[in-house]
């Protein structure tokens, strides 16, 4: 039939393709928003780098792997060769493989900064439905000691001190939840789905399991206080007083010393297992009052080859959600008529844009429709700001 | 749309089904010691009380707005829970509103299953394929066991409550993949930064419901 055709067959008439959209989880960054990002950037990347940590850059192409943890989430593209790439969905991986090629032999420690964005395939909500989002973080690499994880909880601290946010961190230790099941007697697939209803303190759910898999009421009693693990330093008191066995005693002892070594206020929750099988001591994260979402989170793991790394990753779009009340404004920006009173006009901190013609209606409408309050022009007294006024709808003379 | 008042740094939003589980909810928090009343019939969705917003929600969208930290916490069905796929935490079984999840088919059907109806795809997929059955899922929005009946598909998964409805078609439950109860959820940074006012709710909620 002419003039009929399904709708799948002509792609380019789906929405999402038509000319001024952007793919969904993408977005514009626009003014101010940008220039506050990248001031949030600098003073960061300047904290890490006063700590000692130097920037790296790595490609955003990376070799498509199956053993990459975010594999399944990864864009894929299949370069012309028929070699299949991934757009980096992570930085701790693609850093750990530059230290491996570019710092073989340290010196360790290696401390490094690194920033940039990362892309998923799918939506993810946690990120704020992003599917290209910016992160940056530092890996401090090749020691593996309570000192490291506290220098990292101290430039956890500083660096979201710097970027002024109000925040509370909190230590995990995943080990510590597999160490307590380990010595229940808990294996195979049993320890996974326990490790799983645990770390969503689904005390229901341990019931359910603990009646599958025939536990003990003792068994149940302390898979039940592991989802209840959480609060201040009395914590450590209840997770020491939990297992006798040697694994979940020297992850409470270990917590201990770090505890003691950052010094500062720390929340402790020794039921969070995600991810037990990746990190090999703590974890942290921190939570901003104002946002029910983490603005930072890292942790203790092993790099492929055995070395010990440890480090954490701001999300930089989160920071901003976390900051928003209080960003500062941006400077004023004057109109030049001058390139000589533009340059006094940047020197006292103004941003200035230079006048590109001399119609003075132009300018003045321009003006008006840019937000540009004063012109600034050279004379032979110095520096002349000028009031603008401009006329309302009403005819009314305003001035900005 | 009136924007959100500004709250006091301990103030709890809490994300509620509408319906019948609302009252249930109201009535538990109240006893757990939230200043709450049942809300006039009205058309507001959002309640104020002291210190407490109630957001009256689909039961579906209660796993968002707490996953998503716009609700601190929420009460919602263990079966809508799961089907939601949100990681929030769950630290209170509230035992009413129970229910289980079931596989049905008409009395006596033996053949293969290739089509499933369900308002639980995702439920429904994770079980078929545990159990190594390769049948596609359809999602269907209500009165599900007409497809059945219908012919729709061979097989549905469905709550049910007392099984009337189920014998009053001829139909009969053939598996159940799990039982299901009312649960108190909270998002997952709102526990700690929340913790003076969410630590003793769920303390009392698990006195209330230890009988």
């Amino acid at each position: 039939m002419p003039g009929v055709s399904s709708s799948a067959a002509r792609p380019s008439n789906r929405p999402s393709a038509r000319a001024g959209f952007i793919p969904e989880g993408t977005r514009d960054v626009l003014p101010p928003e940008w220039s506050q990002r990248e001031a949030l950037r600098a003073r960061l990347s300047a904290c890490f780098s006063a700590w000692g940590y130097r920037g790296v850059e790595v490609p955003a192409l990376e070799f498509a792997s199956a053993d990459h943890p975010q594999d399944a989430l990864a864009f894929k593209l299949i370069d012309s060769g028929g070699q299949v790439l991934s757009l980096r969905s992570e930085f701790t991986t693609a850093v750990g493989r530059l230290v491996r090629s570019r710092f073989p032999q340290g010196p360790f420690p290696l401390r490094l900064q690194y920033g940039g964005r990362l892309w998923l395939r799918a939506l993810n909500s946690e990120l704020g439905r992003l599917r290209e989002f910016n992160q940056m973080g530092v890996e401090l690499i090749g020691v593996q000691t309570a000192q490291s994880d506290a220098e990292l909880l101290h430039l956890a601290a500083a660096a979201l001190e710097t970027a002024g946010v109000q925040a509370q961190l909190e230590v995990g230790y995943p080990g510590f939840v597999d160490a307590v099941l380990e010595d229940a007697g808990l294996n195979g697939e049993a320890r996974a789905a326990v490790h799983d209803a645990i770390d969503r303190k689904s005390g229901a759910d341990v019931d359910l399991l603990a009646a599958q898999h025939g536990l003990s009421g003792a068994v149940r009693g302390t898979l039940h206080a592991l989802t209840d693990l959480y609060g201040g330093p009395e914590v450590l008191d209840a997770a020491q007083a939990l297992s006798p066995g040697v694994r979940a005693q020297e992850a409470v002892a270990h917590l201990r010393r770090v505890a003691a070594l950052y010094g500062g206020p720390l929340l402790f929750d020794l039921g969070v297992s995600r991810r037990y099988g990746y990190y090999t001591g703590l974890t942290f994260r921190a939570y901003s009052a104002g946002l029910n979402q983490p603005v930072l989170g890292g942790g203790r793991y092993d790099l492929p080859g055995g070395l010990p790394g440890a480090g954490f990753a701001v999300g930089l779009e989160r920071l901003m959600q976390a900051l928003a009340p209080v960003l500062p404004p941006e400077p004023e920006v004057v109109l030049a008529l001058d390139l000589a009173s533009a340059r006094a006009a940047r020197a006292q901190g103004l941003h200035a844009e230079l006048a590109w013609t001399d119609d003075w209606g132009e300018l003045r409408a321009f003006s008006a429709a840019r937000g540009i309050r004063r012109w600034v022009s050279d004379s032979p007294s110095g520096l002349t700001f000028t009031e603008l006024a401009f006329t309302d709808l009403n005819g009314a003379e305003v001035t900005l | 749309m009136t924007p959100a008042p500004t709250r006091s740094a301990d103030h709890l939003t809490l994300a509620l089904p509408k319906g019948r589980i609302l009252e249930d909810a109201i009535a538990l928090l109240s006893q757990a010691g939230l200043p709450l009343t049942m809300p006039e019939k009205s058309r507001a969705l959002r309640h104020e009380f002291p210190g407490v917003t109630i957001l009256e929600l689909r039961n579906q969208d209660v796993p968002i707005y707490v996953d998503l930290g716009v609700a601190d916490a929420g009460i919602v069905g263990k079966d809508v829970l799961i089907e939601s796929g949100r990681t929030v935490y769950e630290p209170v079984d509230l035992k009413f509103a129970g229910c289980r999840l079931s596989l049905i088919r008409e009395v006596g059907a033996t053949g293969e299953i290739t089509r499933v109806g369900t308002k639980y795809p995702r439920a429904a997929r994770a079980y078929l394929h545990s159990r190594g059955i390769t049948a596609e899922t359809v999602k269907l929005s209500g009165n599900i066991e007409l497809a059945c009946l219908t012919g729709l598909a061979d097989a549905v998964v469905d709550l049910v409550q007392t099984g009337g409805t189920l014998k009053a078609n001829n139909l009969e439950e053939v598996e159940v993949l799990f039982h299901s109860t009312a649960r108190l959820i909270v998002n997952r940074a709102a526990l700690k930064v929340r913790a003076a006012r969410l630590r003793p709710l769920i303390e009392n909620l698990r006195t209330l419901t230890a009988q």
